[in-house]
């Protein structure tokens, strides 16, 4: 069986770090991560590329070529992948027991407006690839409610549109150590009160879709949150062992 | 959202504003456009050059951006002082932010440039959606659960803007909007896992949908665009009754 790893979220947020971290504790453990750059926009990097996205297509080229901005730029490259995926299958080869990781790019609306990633997830599919979307969050970020439930719903946006298991990542966690027990409620949210510290934050004219949102969120146990401390080696083989588990690795 | 036309749009408020002689002032956040189409009053290329900083501190593209962003965010007291000085003679002011939306979502500086003026005039977000690249229905959802997560990181009044309607008409979308069970059945055309969530996101949504406004126009044609300003003076309202007194309250 082959596996694959796309780390997605917004742009800063560690993905290539979590990649570098991944590829660090594979050489530490003795499995074999390779890492794929699907960033058509990314510079340079820490850790050895097996394939690279740029030497179908380089944002620079695209950006001077066609004289679109970074944005338009972007899109267009990621389209033509989209268009030549027989070349990222011919990259990744087709040896069995490959585990990849994917390094993808920060723009969301890849996911959300243009269909490009939903069609790389099912060529991935159909060529025998288990993918997990893993999906990076700063933890920095949802330090309130109000932005937890923002970061599970970008998370949810993702997950909605690719259908793939979905694991979610709370990164830069050796930075809020001093948080801990403050941020350990958002890992497995107890739903009430998540609601009523909501509703204590927001007017009125939203206690509903407050009360909405907890129950989507409970119903389905959509989105928990698993932190990961690059410095903290337990914390890497924590998220890791979720992960495997949740693509049948091993 | 990227190439959902917001350049355009600010274009035509531009036009809207000079037509109907309202005093207004137009910043523009976004470091990486090359040309802006409309004159701008404050914009951030005058203050920070994209390219410079990406070469200075190595950086790709889109952390050139988020850098960019920051330094200007640093420097944002300036440009409130200013606005504070013409506050009293100023209907309006537009902020145009860079495309790549979650530099300006899931950032630290675009949280302080929002707040800054959430604490000193009535502020109301305007989400653009490209509605040609909506059509289906799992994108509108991941779009809509993008936005209700803007609002919710933002906490403030939310105005969705159904763009380029001259291409496709947004009727379809607000069938969906007004009438759940449309929408359900068109996500059950298309067989996506996601029509397995439906009962709770059903609930989610509708109560979201309660909470926003919507205007659909064209940035191009200009259809709509008086529709958007009333929608703007609304949101005003809605600033000052609900959301002012949450602020204050902080």
């Amino acid at each position: 069986m082959r596996h694959v790893q796309l780390v997605m979220g917004p742009a800063g947020c560690g993905k290539s770090t979590y990649c570098h971290t991944m590829y660090e504790h594979g050489l530490a453990s003795k499995r074999s991560f390779q890492i794929v750059n699907l960033d058509p926009a990314a510079e340079h990097f820490k850790y050895p590329v097996t394939v690279d996205v740029r030497e179908l297509i380089s944002l620079d080229d695209v950006m001077e070529e066609l004289d679109y901005g970074p944005n338009g730029g972007l899109v267009y490259a990621f389209e033509y992948l989209d268009e030549n995926l027989e070349w990222l299958r011919e990259q990744l080869g087709d040896s069995d027991d490959d585990y990849f990781i994917m390094d993808c790019p920060g723009q969301i609306e890849l996911y959300s407006h243009v269909p490009v990633m939903k069609n790389l997830v099912q060529a991935l599919q159909r060529w025998g690839f288990m993918v997990c979307g893993v999906y990076v969050i700063d933890s920095q970020f949802i330090a309130d409610p109000g932005k937890f439930i923002s970061g599970c719903l970008a998370c949810l946006s993702a997950m909605v549109q690719l259908e793939i298991p979905h694991v979610n990542v709370l990164t830069k966690m050796d930075l809020v150590r001093k948080k801990r027990s403050f941020m350990e409620k958002f890992y497995q949210p107890d739903i009430d009160e998540l609601i009523a510290d909501l509703n204590a934050d927001s007017n009125p004219a939203m206690y509903k879709l407050n009360q909405a949102m907890g129950s989507l969120l409970d119903d389905y146990s959509l989105v928990g949150f698993l932190p990961l401390n690059i410095y903290d080696p337990d914390s890497v083989i924590f998220v890791l062992s979720h992960i495997d588990n949740a693509i049948q690795y091993g | 959202m990227a190439g959902s036309g917001k350049t355009t749009l600010m274009q035509r408020i531009a036009v809207h504003i000079h037509n109907q002689q309202l005093p207004s002032y137009i910043i523009n956040l976004d470091p990486a456009v090359s040309s802006v189409p409309y004159g701008c009053n404050i914009d951030i290329r005058d203050t920070v050059n994209y390219k410079q900083v990406m070469k200075e501190y190595e950086l790709g593209p889109n952390g050139g951006i988020l850098t960019s962003l920051n330094l200007f965010a640093t420097k944002f007291d300036q440009v409130m002082g200013l606005i504070e000085q013409k506050a009293d003679s100023l209907q309006h002011i537009f902020v145009d932010t860079p495309g790549q939306i979650e530099i300006f979502t899931w950032s630290a500086s675009g949280t302080i440039i929002s707040d800054m003026f959430a604490f000193s005039v009535p502020t109301a977000l305007i989400y653009v959606v490209d509605t040609p690249r909506t059509t289906s229905p799992v994108t509108f959802m991941s779009n809509m659960l993008y936005a209700c997560s803007i609002m919710y990181k933002f906490k403030l009044p939310f105005i969705l803007v159904f763009n380029k309607t001259d291409v496709t008409s947004a009727d379809f979308a607000i069938d969906w909007m007004t009438d759940y069970e449309k929408f359900q059945e068109a996500v059950q055309d298309e067989k996506a896992y996601a029509g397995t969530l439906s009962a709770s996101m059903g609930l989610v949504l509708e109560e979201f949908y309660r909470n926003i406004t919507t205007v659909c126009m064209s940035a191009v044609t200009g259809e709509g665009v008086e529709d958007l300003f009333d929608k703007i003076a609304r949101a005003g309202e809605e600033y000052a009754n609900v959301y002012r007194p949450m602020l204050e309250a902080k």
